[in-house]
C-alpha cells in the first residue's frame, strides 16, 4: 500500500487510520456472521428496507465488512477496499440519521445486538461513523492508485 | 478513482457475495435468502435453521384473542420474564417465562392437563419465544397449543384489559 508524497509523520497516522478501519470492520462483521438471524431483526427494525432484502443484507453485509477489513490491512486493492468501508459507512449514517430523525427507536447492531439506551447510542454511533468516514476518505485521497 | 479501483471493488464485492451465500448454506445458524417480514402473515422471522416458528399454529386476529381470553376458552401462558409480566399481562395469563421453563416445568405438568386448549403470546409480533414454548409444549404431548402472533403488544395497542402484578 503506498501512500501520495507525504512525510514521515503522516504516513504513520495513515498507517494507524488503516488498522483503525480494517481492525474495526472485521470486528464488526464477527457476531452478524455468528448470528445472521438476529443480524436480520435488527435490519428489520430499522424500518427502511423492504422485506425481500432483509435476509440478503443480513447474510452479505458482515461478509463484505470482513472482506473489505482483511483487504484493506492487508494492501490487497486498499483503495477499492476504502471505496467498500466508506460506502457502508455512508451508508450507516444515513440509515441512523433517518431514524433518530424520524424519532424512530431501534438497536444498532454494530458490535452487538444489544444496546442499553437506544437514542443516547445511537447519536454517539452516529458521531463515531461520521469520523471513520472522514478518517476513509481521507485515506483513500493519500492512497495511490498505484 | 479510476477504473482499477472499481475493477477492484466489483471484485471483493463478488468475493464477499459468493463467500457469504456459500457459508450461510452450510452454517448450522444459516438463514433462507427470504424471510417472513410481513406482519399482516403473523410472527415476523428470518426463517434460520434454528427456528421454531409454525405458522400454522398462530391467530393473527386479536378479535379472537380477545374473545378467547373474555370467555376463558383456553389457558393463557405468558411466556416473557416475570417481572415484565408483573407490569402487565392479559387477564387470566399465567407467567411460564420461556426462560425458566427447566425449573418450573414440574409446576407446568402438574397444573395443565395435557388435553387442555393452551394459548401462548410473548412481546411482540417480532418475538419468537412464544413458538419455542409452544414447540416445547408439544414435545410434552400438550396437542392443542396456539400461538398469539401480536403477542402483548397488539393486545396493549387495541386497548384491550390489561391486568397488573403489583
Amino acid at each position: 500500500m503506498k501512500y501520495r508524497k507525504t512525510n514521515k509523520n503522516t504516513v504513520i497516522l495513515l498507517f494507524f487510520i488503516k488498522l483503525l478501519l480494517g481492525i474495526t470492520f472485521i470486528y464488526a462483521s464477527y457476531h452478524k456472521i455468528a448470528d445472521p438471524d438476529g443480524f436480520a431483526k435488527i435490519i428489520y427494525g430499522y424500518d427502511i428496507f423492504p422485506g425481500f432484502s432483509i435476509n440478503i443484507l443480513a447474510i452479505t453485509i458482515p461478509f463484505l465488512e470482513l472482506t473489505a477489513g482483511f483487504s484493506l490491512i492487508f494492501g490487497l486493492f486498499p483503495r477499492s477496499a476504502l471505496l467498500i468501508i466508506n460506502g457502508l459507512l455512508l451508508g450507516f449514517i444515513l440509515v441512523i440519521g433517518f431514524n433518530l430523525l424520524r424519532g424512530h427507536q431501534f438497536d444498532c447492531g454494530c458490535f452487538s445486538f444489544k444496546t442499553q439506551d437506544p437514542t443516547v447510542s445511537n447519536i454517539s454511533l452516529l458521531i463515531r461513523d461520521l469520523f471513520l468516514l472522514i478518517s476513509g476518505v481521507y485515506l483513500f485521497r493519500k492512497t495511490t492508485a498505484s | 478513482m479510476n477504473s482499477k479501483d472499481l475493477k477492484g471493488t466489483v471484485l471483493l464485492v463478488f468475493f464477499a457475495g459468493i463467500t457469504a451465500l456459500f457459508y450461510n448454506q452450510f452454517s448450522p445458524f444459516g438463514i433462507a435468502l427470504f424471510g417472513q417480514w410481513e406482519t399482516s402473515k403473523g410472527v415476523v422471522f428470518s426463517i434460520s435453521k434454528t427456528d421454531s416458528v409454525d405458522a400454522s399454529i398462530e391467530i393473527n386476529d386479536p378479535e379472537i384473542i380477545k374473545r378467547i381470553v373474555q370467555k376463558k376458552e383456553r389457558i393463557v401462558l405468558d411466556v416473557r420474564p416475570r417481572e415484565i409480566y408483573n407490569q402487565g399481562h392479559l387477564p387470566f395469563a399465567v407467567s411460564f417465562p420461556l426462560m425458566e421453563f427447566d425449573e418450573t416445568i414440574e409446576q407446568l405438568l402438574s397444573s395443565i392437563n395435557r388435553k387442555s386448549a393452551i394459548l401462548v403470546y410473548c412481546s411482540s409480533i417480532e418475538c419468537t419465544d412464544s413458538h419455542t414454548f409452544a414447540m416445547r409444549l408439544k414435545n410434552l404431548k400438550y396437542d392443542n397449543v396456539k400461538v398469539f402472533s401480536g403477542g402483548f403488544r397488539q393486545w396493549e395497542e387495541k386497548g384491550y384489559e390489561i391486568q397488573k402484578n403489583e
